[in-house]
């Protein structure tokens, strides 16, 4: 069955699932090796995750995404995905365009590349244009200026599946697979948590709150009975680059998966997938870009909440709603849901909506530094704030995956396995 | 008043009960919920000492301003000074013994 995705466009998907057919297609092709973030990216095109964009972009694209935050076609774009090489890499592999070549990850192959196009292209333009700003401070910038000086635009066509390690085997779904989980569930209208965070309740709150944000016109009786429930909810997890004193993959997707397990949502409204990302934190067009990947992922809604993918003091709390609502219905085929901050009101006694109670002064708001803080100290915090069996999840993923901590540390970032490989073809 | 730049210390159920029965239960303040910390001054020269001495340390001056991603074992020397002491005014000792090693 074809889907359409982002754009109104058909969901691509450029995969030979044919080993012996994927052989053949790489024979005699010059082999180029990508980085992680390039092998990353190039998985994440060729499954769709960024329909309609086909592979890596070429110059009238990365333009067009700049300028006009649109791909040359007019589609909404809002952050360039773009391969870099050297012009040593370029002479070394002998590539020029109208070749197609072997993209290969740690030595193995990965996809066939149809460079169309070999071009350079004005970092601090991308830098100003996409992030804001020019300082490199900025992680996204300076990911940006971390590129090198020439770009390969053309298609990608994956020829070798990623194999994903535990546990994140059960939750790396295509966005086909997203669209099959969802027709087997009956689910018509699925609203998207973006998160890169271990759940306090102040998450689960904002979960809810888009929930019945995005329920509110559908008959009851359908989410009165276990397993009849037409709306759901998408926890999509970015899966990609850490920083150290991030929470660590492993305990981000298994206790947003808890939440479900221990009933705090029930199994028919509540699911955990991830995708792989390496967050730019370009804040606006940052929150643009999830818009796209999660419309490519079948969801009909998107919440959004305070600082969507932002970083330090470059974007102000609600940019990214702002800029979401500049954007033409018919343009980004999925409905925001924005949201205020949830806060603990000790005079309510209950976790709360800043945008609904009235004892202003007394707001606990959470703090996701101090609930760090407090895990750092193995200190159980109280179930209102935080999920008991989440905090289990959290110090056990700690044991299992984190070296003994549940945030990324050095030791994580030399010792961990990579959630994804690519084996011999 | 000078501004001071803490370090939070949580505290669980049975250092709760150890410090009421100190008589320090008085140092604790209540957040989110009924959370318990103990909240350690430091002044700006302890502040970039400890971010000196303990690198993985932050000064988060967006939002909690206060000084964290202190590992445990750190924060709890600072805690068994306070109990030895009673008193929140300890990072001077506490630095002195870090530094001697």
């Amino acid at each position: 069955m074809e889907y359409t995705g982002h754009g109104g466009k058909p969901l691509v998907e450029r995969v030979i699932t044919d080993k012996a057919e994927a052989k053949k297609k790489i024979q005699g092709l010059k082999q180029v090796p990508a980085n992680r973030q390039m092998a990353t990216e190039a998985i994440g095109i060729a499954y769709g995750f960024f329909s309609p964009i086909e592979g890596f972009m070429k110059k009238a694209d990365v333009e067009a995404t700049c300028k006009k935050m649109e791909l040359a076609d007019g589609t909404v774009w809002s952050i360039p995905i773009v391969f870099d090489i050297s012009d040593k890499e370029i002479a070394d592999y002998g590539i020029k365009a109208g070749d197609s070549v072997c993209l290969t990850y740690e030595g193995n192959p990965l996809a066939i590349f149809d460079i169309e196009e070999i071009y350079s292209f004005d970092k601090e333009t991308i830098a100003q244009d996409v992030y804001g700003t020019k300082e490199d401070k900025h992680p996204g910038v300076k990911r940006t200026y971390a590129y090198k000086d020439k770009f390969l635009g053309g298609k990608i066509t994956l020829v070798n599946e990623p194999k994903v390690r535990e546990p994140f085997t059960p939750y790396f779904l295509t966005p086909r697979q997203h669209r099959e989980k969802f027709k087997e569930k009956n689910w018509i209208k699925i609203v998207a948590h973006q998160t890169r965070n271990v759940p306090h309740s102040g998450h689960e709150w904002l979960m809810k709150h888009a929930y019945i944000a995005a329920h509110g016109d559908s008959p009851v009786e359908q989410m009165e009975t276990m397993g009849k429930a037409i709306s759901g909810i998408l926890v999509n997890c970015i899966v990609g680059e850490k920083r150290v004193g991030d929470y660590i993959d492993e305990a981000i997707v298994l206790t947003q998966d808890e939440l479900r397990k221990s009933g705090y949502f029930r199994d028919d409204i509540h699911m955990v997938t991830m995708t792989f990302w390496d967050m730019r934190y370009a804040g606006p067009r940052e929150a643009v870009h999830h818009s796209i990947i999660r419309t490519n992922l079948g969801l009909t809604h998107h919440m959004f909440g305070r600082d969507h993918a932002g970083v330090g003091t470059y974007y102000h709390s609600y940019q990214a709603h702002h800029l979401l609502m500049s954007i033409p219905k018919e343009k980004l085929n999925i409905t925001p849901i924005y949201v205020l901050e949830w806060a603990y009101c000790p005079h309510c006694g209950e976790v709360t909506c800043i945008g609904l109670c009235g004892h202003w002064n007394e707001l606990q708001k959470f703090s996701g530094t101090k609930i760090r803080s407090i895990i750092m100290d193995e200190v159980k915090p109280t179930r209102l704030i935080f999920r008991p069996e989440v905090f289990d999840v959290v110090m056990d993923a700690a044991k299992k995956y984190g070296f003994g901590s549940p945030f990324v540390t050095q030791d994580y970032l030399a010792k961990a396995k990579p959630a994804f490989t690519i084996e011999p073809l | 008043m000078a501004e001071t730049y803490p370090i939070n210390i949580w505290i669980n159920e049975e250092r709760f009960k150890a410090l009421q029965e100190a008589g320090l239960g008085n140092l604790l303040k209540e957040e989110l919920a009924g959370m318990k910390v103990l909240i350690v001054p430091c002044n700006e020269q302890q502040r970039d000492k400890i971010l000196q001495l303990f690198p993985m340390a932050k000064y988060d001056a967006a939002t909690t301003k206060s000084i964290e991603l202190l590992p445990k074992a750190v924060k709890d020397k600072i805690y068994d000074l306070v109990v030895a002491r009673k008193s929140l005014n300890v990072m001077d000792e506490f630095i002195a013994s870090v530094e001697k090693g």
